[in-house]
């Protein structure tokens, strides 16, 4: 492999393999903890429940990769893969419009910092698991020959999960061939080119064993795996394998609404290299993601 | 999955198939994913003539990338918002039904599902002059309903026609006919391109789940594979055509006893926005008046809640025998 991308490599490429890409590790210290964010090559799961704040927290990080330096972010391009056809332009533009207006520039400069920022954004969109595959390899290309390039995202990863499953029949392997063949290519990525994917999943399954004591002892499961009851990782083992870390998002109950309808949102990071879990606690404005103390 | 087949791309002939055909690789998937080294030493054809066809294909099937900018500059002109017809439930939704997402309104029987989706209907074929798409899937289409609709704001009667003529009704009473109705209107429209005229703006589903909800449950990976490819075809339609979709659901009870929209998880992922329709909870109030409170928003915070009435004069209630009511929610 390394081979064929040396034997075709132009500057851009040589540049991008040398000197690295830039690592996320300060994205933000309120999601992931200390000394465990994002370094070049993580993989990193997004989990929950249909509106617990998943897409917002993308949002929130995307928005703090793609605004230039001087305003508070990373200045890096992402690649937005959308499968879910969930993407809302609108939406990230208000959020960083409002980031922009906290932190500073005049009105005048402001829409050409949005516009350099969104430059920074590329969005593709998937309709099935086979143009997602096709895609990620089209990809390999792309990120060959930009090294400002540091993250991919997928939301979501599971889009096609029941498709796939019923299109393989009774054999296991078929259902998952497709999402594993995506995994490897992924997995390239990721190890090859040093770039951080962001994935989103869907919690769709519910976790019935959970509770009835499992065969191991609860010490030795890694702690997400003690959590809400709809927490099942039912996507592939390949999958699971290359992932560093896994962010897991619940809700407030309806009843503990706070008057103002502010609701409480709340993640739980746990990875690879950190003990224990990493929790946050946000609530969502207008002009996104706000973390809350404590 | 794509066979691969003379003319596909430059470059990929009838000789170069044969013999890619002896290495196994059949398909546009199986060329990409092969490495081309080997796969030349093993069929014993032209490295470089491999390489150039694997990149244009992938140019072909992949997606293609628009930056940011230009995604927004586009949504900026192409984005529309349109009115329901109820100012309360325009309210809720931050104005109306944007274009390119997919609103859901949820609620039991008799709480006005299909007298919202009839005020969509008639508000954007007769206020702005656009065609609607109306796919009935349990027989609650009522055209009577649909005319009184149109008398509440019109006398003129050619008028009123000239916006019925925009409503296109579909019956597809199983999932199967509702995926080729979708499939069908997607074609349509691309065929035709953006002339303006022929343009759909609202694609309507009265209801999702009457002919999806009996296919779940129970270990059928079937029925969970074709609601979700229901779903992706009405968020591509959204997208493409870049249309307001409407959809109407039933509601369940979850473990709190909280109503929730019905289909289960998997569903819920796919609308942008949710509303749930619930009857006026005091004793006293008028039969017509229901409550529409928000479930699932980017635009505005959940839970806000108002009220709306389905009967704006309640005086032609006994005129008409309120014709609409009368449909037989076949998803209680």
């Amino acid at each position: 492999m390394t081979g064929r991308v040396r034997m075709a490599e132009n500057g851009a490429q040589l540049l991008a393999r040398i000197e690295g890409r830039r690592s996320l590790e300060d994205i933000d210290q309120n999601v992931f903890p200390v000394n465990g964010g994002p370094l070049q090559g993580d993989v990193i799961e997004f989990h929950g429940v249909e509106g617990s704040g998943k897409t917002e927290m993308l949002y929130h990080l995307l928005i703090r990769c793609i605004l230039p330096t001087h305003s508070g972010g990373l200045e890096v391009e992402v690649v937005f893969v959308d499968t879910d056809y969930h993407f809302d332009m609108l939406r990230l533009v208000s959020i960083l419009e409002s980031r922009l207006t906290s932190s500073s520039p005049p009105q005048s400069e402001m829409e050409e910092v949005v516009r350099s920022s969104l430059c920074r954004l590329s969005v593709l969109h998937c309709s099935s698991s086979v143009q997602l595959l096709l895609t990620l390899h089209y990809l390999e290309g792309v990120v060959c020959s930009r090294p400002a390039l540091c993250l991919l995202v997928i939301d979501s990863i599971s889009a096609f999960f029941w498709i796939d499953h019923a299109n393989g029949g009774d054999s296991l392997t078929r259902q998952e061939a497709n999402l594993r063949k995506c995994t490897e290519i992924l997995d390239r990525l990721r190890r090859d080119y040093g770039v951080v994917v962001f994935a989103t999943t869907h919690a769709v399954m519910r976790n019935y064993s959970s509770s009835s004591g499992s065969s191991e002892p609860s010490g030795s499961a890694p702690s997400w795996k003690r959590n809400s009851d709809f927490d099942k990782q039912y996507l592939c083992r390949s999958w699971q394998k290359i992932l560093t870390h896994r962010l897991l998002f619940s809700k407030s109950e309806q009843s503990s609404v706070s008057e103002e309808h502010k609701r409480i949102f709340s993640s739980a990071c746990s990875t690879v290299r950190t003990k224990g879990v990493h929790r946050c606690v946000f609530h969502l404005t207008e002009a996104g993601v706000q973390f809350s103390a404590g | 999955m794509v066979l691969l087949r003379a003319g596909l791309c430059p470059g990929l002939s009838e000789d170069l198939i044969k013999a890619l055909l002896e290495g196994a690789v059949r398909t546009v998937e199986d060329l990409v994913l092969s490495d081309p080294e080997h796969l030349a030493q093993k069929c014993s054809v032209s490295y470089k003539a491999l390489v150039a066809v694997r990149r244009v294909l992938l140019a072909q099937h992949a997606a293609f990338p628009i930056s940011g900018a230009d995604l927004y500059d586009e949504l900026l002109s192409s984005t529309s918002i349109l009115s329901t017809g109820i100012t309360s439930v325009d309210n809720l939704l931050d104005s109306g039904l944007y274009t390119g997402e997919i609103t859901e309104v949820c609620g039991g029987p008799g709480t006005g599902k299909t007298q919202i989706c009839f005020s969509v209907a008639v508000s954007v074929a007769h206020e702005l002059k656009q065609n609607v798409t109306y796919i009935d899937t349990n027989g609650g289409i009522c055209a009577n309903r649909l005319l009184q609709m149109l008398q509440e704001k019109t006398m003129d009667s050619a008028e009123q026609m000239n916006a019925l003529q925009r409503i296109g009704v579909f019956r597809a009473f199983d999932v199967f006919a509702l995926l080729s109705c979708l499939q069908n209107l997607r074609a349509n429209s691309l065929q035709m391109g953006t002339v303006g005229s022929g343009s759909v703006k609202v694609v309507i589903v009265d209801s999702v789940s009457a002919v999806l909800s009996h296919m779940l449950g129970g270990k059928q990976n079937e029925g969970m594979s074709l609601m979700m490819q229901v779903a992706t075809e009405l968020k591509t339609i959204a997208k493409d055509l870049n249309v307001a979709i409407l959809v109407s659901n039933h509601v369940t009870r979850d473990g709190n006893n909280q109503l929730k929209a019905g289909l289960g998880q998997s569903w819920s992922h796919v609308p942008r926005t949710r509303i749930l329709l619930q009857r006026g909870e005091q004793p006293g109030a008028s039969s017509s008046l229901r409550t529409a409170t928000i479930l699932k928003s980017s635009r505005q915070p959940c839970y806000l809640m108002e009220e709306f009435n389905l009967s704006p004069q309640p005086q032609e209630e006994s005129q008409t025998g309120f014709a609409g009511k009368r449909k037989l929610d076949t998803d209680s």
